[in-house]
């Protein structure tokens, strides 16, 4: 699975996931407080057949003929009577209560309902009914519903994205493999050219020849160097890091070597000044890869007949060319792929996004100091 | 001196209860009616502020509308006649009446 896939699906189920719990959460909220209100009016309607109840045993009571008068009771309610001027006739309630002006309420896990009784039989102007109230338990039963829908949710918004991306994977795919196996049939042309231009006796050429043959080679060696990147790329994800101590100093010697050449063709000298003693712990293709882009780019952007300046010390590598030089936002932009600033020079805009994977791996902290019209300067530091 | 304080109260207290024999129980000698007076009261006054208030009332001013009675009782043995005692003694009566037989102290 590519990187930006993996992004799109995060991107896409994170998006789908976000709004699913928004609709879940104001589904259940509402049903939360649908059952609440279920539950308030339960309650108030069994206080209330109480308080019939009630009314009917004080009449009952009110007019016997007894000295005394047994006030009713029962297991699941507890009451209290009020005269006219809301004094206390009467109570089996567990806290005291005062008449309120609220017909219902909650109090300490208690439910109360209050109703005003005439004629007042004992005196009662006012009944108030208590009640254990019944807690709205649904919150694990909620939350249970709540966690199956969300899994359910992030399997079919999984499949879903891995649906819709599909045309857009397949298509991605038959392009990567057109390009490697282009990068894999490039391979044998360019060695065999560099390979044949090396045994050519330049001895029996006019200088004429030469020149051209040079030319050959320089191309042929920035194909060469393409496909390096080509295959660096497309390899990268599958091939893992074979880490070893590297002298730093005689790589980078090398590479220089290497670019010299290219260098020449433009006209540009490539200013050495190394430490001999420099060693890092790295995967060789990549340090190479890392130091050939850095070379090519500064190649390719510095201004005829100009001086690289290449400078090595035990904790940093800085390359400086007398180019054309970037703006901030141009140094913001630079480590996205396929990117190019400058149209007019060949390339596929991947070294910088080459770059920024190795030094990304192996903790590299890059400084791009560049002036417009100045030239710009690469420091890597480790 | 609390001895002697304890017995005055003493003595004003039967006082007070023999001035309601005097006042009240010697015409309405009959227990059982004044049980059912108050529960009368009780039943359309409520509280008792009001019920001594309407009940002081009623004994000074005696109507048709103010009676807890029903009419056709009222029709057959006519109205009560107004009261003879002056207001502090009609109050204290009330109160003693009211003591004696309000329905509150009773329920249990």
């Amino acid at each position: 699975m590519y990187k930006s896939e993996k992004h799109t699906i995060f991107y896409v189920l994170g998006l789908y996931l976000s709004s699913t719990l928004l609709l879940i959460v104001t589904l259940f909220t509402s049903y939360y407080f649908y059952k609440q209100e279920q539950l308030i009016h339960s309650e108030k309607e069994s206080l209330k057949s109480y308080t019939l109840e009630l009314e009917d045993r004080l009449s009952n009571i009110h007019n016997n003929f007894n000295d005394t008068f047994k006030y009713p009771r029962s297991q699941k309610y507890k009451s209290a009577i009020f005269d006219i001027d809301k004094n206390l006739i009467f109570s089996t309630l567990d806290t005291e209560i005062e008449i309120s002006k609220e017909e219902f309420f909650f109090y300490n896990s208690n439910s109360y309902y209050t109703s005003p009784l005439k004629p007042y039989y004992l005196g009662a102007a006012y009944i108030v009914i208590e009640k254990k109230t019944q807690a709205v338990n649904i919150l694990n039963e909620i939350l249970i519903q709540a966690i199956i829908i969300i899994i359910i949710t992030i399997i079919t918004s999984f499949f879903l994205v891995k649906l819709v991306l599909k045309p857009i994977r397949d298509n991605l795919r038959l392009l990567d493999n057109f390009i490697r196996d282009t990068t894999h049939e490039l391979n044998t042309p360019i060695t065999t050219i560099l390979a044949n231009i090396e045994t050519i006796d330049k001895n029996n050429c006019d200088e004429k020849s030469i020149k051209k043959l040079q030319r050959i080679k320089i191309a042929s060696m920035s194909i060469s160097n393409l496909y390096q990147d080509l295959v660096y790329l497309l390899l990268n994800h599958q091939v893992s890091s074979q880490n070893d101590k590297l002298n730093l100093s005689e790589i980078v010697t090398q590479r220089v070597e290497y670019f010299t050449q290219m260098a020449q063709v433009k006209k540009v000298d490539i200013l050495l000044e190394a430490n001999p003693n420099v060693s890092f712990y790295a995967d060789k293709l990549k340090i190479e890869r890392l130091i050939d882009n850095l070379l090519s780019n500064a190649i390719k952007y510095t201004n005829i007949s100009t001086t690289i300046n290449i400078k090595l010390t035990k904790e940093s590598l800085s390359i400086r060319d007398e180019g054309k030089g970037m703006s901030e936002d141009e140094i913001d932009k630079i480590f996205k792929r396929y990117l190019r600033f400058d149209t007019t020079q060949g390339g596929f805009g991947i070294g910088y996004n080459i770059i920024k994977t190795i030094i990304d791996e192996y903790s590299i902290h890059i400084n791009i100091k560049s002036k417009i019209d100045k030239g710009t300067e690469v420091i890597l530091s480790w | 001196m609390v001895r002697s304080l304890l017995i005055i109260i003493l003595w004003i207290s039967t006082l007070n209860a023999s001035s309601f024999e005097e006042n009240c129980l010697t015409c309405h000698s009959n227990d059982f009616k004044f049980k059912m007076m108050m529960k009368k009261y009780t039943l359309r006054y409520s509280s008792e502020n009001r019920i001594k208030e309407s009940l002081f009332e009623y004994l000074k001013h005696p109507t048709k509308e103010t009676s807890v009675l029903p009419l056709g009782y009222i029709t057959r043995f006519g109205l009560k006649k107004k009261t003879s005692l002056d207001d502090e003694t009609l109050r204290n009566m009330v109160d003693i009446y009211y003591e004696e037989f309000n329905i509150k102290s009773k329920i249990y």
